[in-house]
């Protein structure tokens, strides 16, 4: 009960949010968004048939009355179609989110697990030559541009001049056996740049609860290595872990990957929006946009709950 | 509890990825536009069909014919839908020919009649959109609907432009309020299989029109059913159906139901020393399309385009990137293909259908038309002398790996109009001259305008205006003084150029047809901002010339009228003109076809077929 009140007290106070969010982000689309117009006209078009395309994407209509209708799209979830293909957004986003879910899940599983335990690694043979072995990776990890990476990984595992062993590019599932095939190269890819990051995130954090008192103590009694990581320093920096691969989701689930779906010739939620930035799409901004904001605040909300389940101090009030 | 935690993570996280996988799977079955739907290339050959893979550098934004406004929109609409008429399939230089109209047009003595037959028993693929789900036979009021739609602003169309102020009563049904019931007295449906059309005056590019993407055929019925959706769901009488599209590619089918017209190759306009290589011999007497499946992969990247060609058996097309030129070919000069290469692939290279040129905006008076006859003959005087510091030499081999071809003006070369005498001098640098030219007239780096350089953002536009800018320098314009606005998107840059925002515009051109007036028109005053006479041309002499030619057949006299244009816009000095890129393809042994993607564009498909004895003994994709 006391979970449930918490979780409408959040949902509502999320609605100040959501709203804010889809705000600025509708006056950064309308003032600084790409205008489709000209993405839409003929050759030599005329004054009247410029008038005509605006009047048809709403450009004509004052602010607050474009802003109202984004409201209303926002309550009845319809954003209507896309101006570019004429498809309903809705169905665009129901194609394409489970596919960016399933090209995703598996880094982002591996990316977070593997930077877990690397970073276990490191914290526990601090300032040591494995330390800086690992941390040495996770500056490459961070450093090389992912653009790179993709085509590196691409080259060496996909053509013809590599190992030849997965596709090159595409989204062709049909099976198991398909998915593991089409998602290998994309996957190592991700976990490859995220790997970088997130283990020198996880360790910042473990070594911090590595020097706390309560550690030392424990370590002064004699407990095993494997117990003080796991009882007593994975569980308190559980808090900073959820927090970030709690707040990773949204941006998974609802951007998906761009690069990676761009490259990789996947048909994800991604690339759609990637298409409807350079073409000023904003139907289907306006979608991902809000989805994303109502992810964040969901997000919020789970994280807050989660923090209670990991740590019974917390209070939900 | 932490255990009992993490589990329940780990199984959320599963349950997700299961949901998701199922998700995908279950849109397999149901949604026409599913990506997924693309059939395991390995079991559509397992099961002997024979499938064609093309790759594009770039997707089409929509597959209604109302907006075939590039061309790999135009290559897809080709494919799906019909069109009256067509462009050869082997002849070069480009001839129009008739498709499904029974032959070329009867036009009346004075030229403004043209009467079209259409060939009977000619079927739209099956769609909901059809009472039973089966598609009818297309007639010739199923044009005059598809034509109607392109003066209809409620379907968002792009291609009035070819027709308008050309057929009686058109623009005025559209002013009337495009009302369908309304008959227009230009263009009628004289019985189920006859077309007429009234021109206003003679308009020699008529048949070219119909050729084009925009003027594919729709039926009535699923423009009513699908509304806007008909961007992303095709129902055509073409030689493909359309099976799935998404952002990544588009798969069809054969059409079970296409016609059957044996080719004749040599009607095709088949070139023995040219072709013979590509084994196009094969398809002599046989009727498309010859492919049971075609899917067409949509590819920005270069690297991943070239690694999904080179593997085998993921692409059999390739528009060779910039960055692979000198890997494909031995020699540029003479063109020479790397024997490594050859001997695994087809290779062809072709001037394109279209230029790269860059034109001063004379709406500005700081370089253009000025109120001042002094001052407009010292702007004149700057911009020729610009054109004099340009070095084309420099920028063809920087750019387009000295394949390109430079010539003088705007009627580019895969024209019949092109003129090969021209005085190379607009062409040629000669830097003494401009630096001459801007003293004599009073120019100095202190009274050097400040200009905009426009272009949509990126590296490679980034690098041509800084060569510009080199080149500029060299004659004293000062750095500063040369001012770059790139733009997100090509819609803002187009915007900026509608708005005429910008002094200095580059830009490239593809015909849209085989005739030198498609690019003429770019500087034909009535086209000024926001048209596509961006440079703003007003010239009285040149409209009057335009006008004079736009009713006129082909022939001597109207070449000669073209060419005097061309000669008018180089010594008004009104743009750094021109450049055609050379298209070098590279497609697979087992591949018969002669591709191209200028303006036969999208048609060459139906014609290509798979034979997988020609792939080289030990190759991966076979």
């Amino acid at each position: 009960m006391e979970i449930l009140q918490f979780a409408l007290r959040k949902l509502i106070g999320g609605i100040p949010l959501i709203l804010g969010v889809t705000f600025i982000s509708f006056l950064l689309m309308v003032y600084f968004g790409p205008d489709q117009t000209f993405e839409l006209l003929g050759k030599n078009p005329t004054a009247d048939e410029i008038a005509e395309v605006r009047h048809q994407l709403g450009y004509d209509k004052s602010f607050v009355v474009r802003y109202g209708e984004f409201l209303k799209q926002l309550v009845t979830m319809d954003f209507g179609l896309s101006d570019s293909t004429g498809e309903p957004v809705s169905s665009m986003l129901g194609r394409t989110i489970p596919v960016s879910i399933a090209l995703v899940t598996p880094g982002f599983i591996l990316g977070n697990l593997l930077g877990v335990l690397l970073a276990l690694v490191a914290a526990y043979h601090r300032s040591g030559w494995i330390d800086k072995a690992i941390m040495g990776f996770a500056v490459v990890g961070m450093s090389v541009s992912f653009l790179i990476v993709i085509i590196a990984f691409q080259i060496l595992l996909s053509s013809s001049f590599g190992l030849n062993l997965f596709p090159v590019r595409g989204w062709n599932v049909n099976s198991v056996g398909d998915y593991v095939m089409y998602v290998t190269v994309p996957t190592l890819a991700s976990v490859f740049v995220a790997l970088g990051y997130n283990t020198r995130f996880y360790r910042a954090v473990l070594v911090e609860e590595m020097t706390r008192d309560h550690v030392r103590t424990a370590r002064a009694f004699g407990i095993s290595p494997m117990k003080l990581f796991y009882k007593h320093i994975l569980k308190n920096a559980l808090i900073p872990i959820i927090t970030r691969v709690m707040f990773s989701i949204p941006l998974v689930v609802v951007s998906g990957s761009l690069l990676i779906e761009s490259y990789f010739g996947i048909p994800g939620v991604g690339k759609i929006t990637f298409d409807a930035i350079t073409s000023g799409d904003q139907p289907v901004l306006k979608a991902v946009v809000s989805l994303t904001a109502i992810l964040f605040v969901l997000t919020l909300l789970i994280t807050d709950i989660l923090y209670r389940a990991v740590d019974p101090r917390v209070s939900l009030k | 509890m932490n255990v009992t935690d993490s589990r329940s993570a780990t199984h959320v996280w599963l349950v997700s990825l299961v949901a998701s996988l199922v998700l995908t799977a279950c849109g397999n079955d149901t949604s026409p536009t599913s990506a997924d739907s693309v059939a395991k290339p390995s079991r559509a050959e397992r099961e002997g069909l024979k499938v064609y893979r093309h790759s594009m550098d770039g997707a089409p934004s929509s597959i209604d014919p109302v907006q075939a406004r590039n061309v790999y929109s135009n290559t897809v609409i080709l494919n799906a839908y019909d069109t009256l008429y067509a462009f050869k399939y082997l002849a070069r230089p480009y001839e129009v020919k008739a498709n499904l109209a029974v032959d070329m047009p009867d036009i009346s003595d004075d030229g403004l009649v043209y009467r079209i037959k259409i060939k009977q028993g000619v079927y739209f693929v099956d769609d909901p959109a059809f009472e039973g789900g089966t598609g009818r036979e297309l007639t010739a009021e199923d044009f005059v609907y598809s034509l109607k739609r392109q003066f209809d602003p409620s379907q968002r169309p792009a291609g009035a432009w070819l027709w308008q102020g050309h057929i009686v009563g058109l623009d005025e049904w559209k002013s009337d309020g495009s009302d369908y019931s309304q008959e227009i007295e230009g263009l009628k449906a004289l019985d189920r299989y006859t077309i007429q059309i009234t021109l206003i005056k003679p308009y020699p590019q008529l048949v070219f029109t119909l050729a084009q993407g925009y003027a594919a055929i729709v039926p009535r019925e699923a423009v009513e059913k699908y509304g806007r959706e008909m961007g992303s769901h095709a129902v055509g009488s073409g030689p493909f159906k359309v099976v799935s599209y998404d952002s990544a590619s588009i798969v069809f089918e054969k059409n079970k139901k296409f016609r059957q017209e044996p080719v004749d190759i040599y009607f095709e306009g088949y070139n023995e020393a040219t072709q013979k290589e590509t084994g196009v011999e094969a398809i002599n007497g046989r009727s498309p399309p010859f492919v049971d499946r075609l899917e067409i992969h949509f590819i920005n990247q270069n690297p991943a385009r070239w690694s999904a060609f080179t593997k085998g058996n993921e692409t059999q097309f390739l528009l060779v990137p910039n960055e692979q030129v000198d890997t494909v070919f031995s020699s540029k000069n003479p063109i020479t293909p790397n024997p490594e290469y050859a001997s695994k692939y087809h290779m062809g290279w072709y001037q394109e259908a279209g230029l790269v040129f860059m034109t001063f905006n004379m709406s500005f008076p700081t370089i253009g038309y000025n109120d001042d006859p002094e001052q407009e003959r010292k702007n004149k005087a700057l911009r020729c002398a610009m054109i004099k510091a340009f070095d084309w030499e420099r920028r063809n081999e920087s750019f387009y790996f000295n394949l390109g071809r430079v010539f003088p003006g705007i009627i580019p070369p895969v024209t019949p109009e092109f003129d090969p005498d021209l005085s190379t001098d607009s062409i040629t640098r000669d830097l003494d001259g401009a630096r001459k030219l801007l003293a004599d007239n009073g120019w100095t780096p202190e009274n050097l305008p400040t200009l905009s350089y426009g272009s949509q953002a990126g590296v490679s536009q980034r690098l041509f205006f800084e060569q510009f800018r080199g080149f500029m320098v060299k004659i004293g314009y000062p750095t500063k003084k040369l001012k770059l606005k790139q733009y997100a998107t090509f819609g803002d840059y187009s915007k900026a150029m509608a708005n005429s925002e910008l002094e200095l515009v580059f830009k490239g051109w593809g015909l849209d047809f085989p005739d030198a007036q498609n690019t003429l028109q770019l500087f034909y005053g009535p086209n000024a901002s926001p048209g596509s006479n961006d440079a703003n041309y007003k010239n009285p002499e040149y409209d009057r010339l335009f006008q004079e030619a736009s009713v006129m057949q082909p022939s001597p006299e109207r070449t000669a009228l073209y060419r005097r244009m061309n000669e008018m816009a180089i010594a008004d000095c009104i743009g750094i003109m021109s450049l055609s890129r050379t298209r070098i393809m590279m497609w697979h042994k087992d591949v018969i076809a002669v591709p191209d993607r200028e303006i036969v564009g999208g048609f060459f498909m139906k014609y290509v077929d798979i034979d997988k004895s020609l792939l080289p003994a030990g190759s991966k994709g076979k």
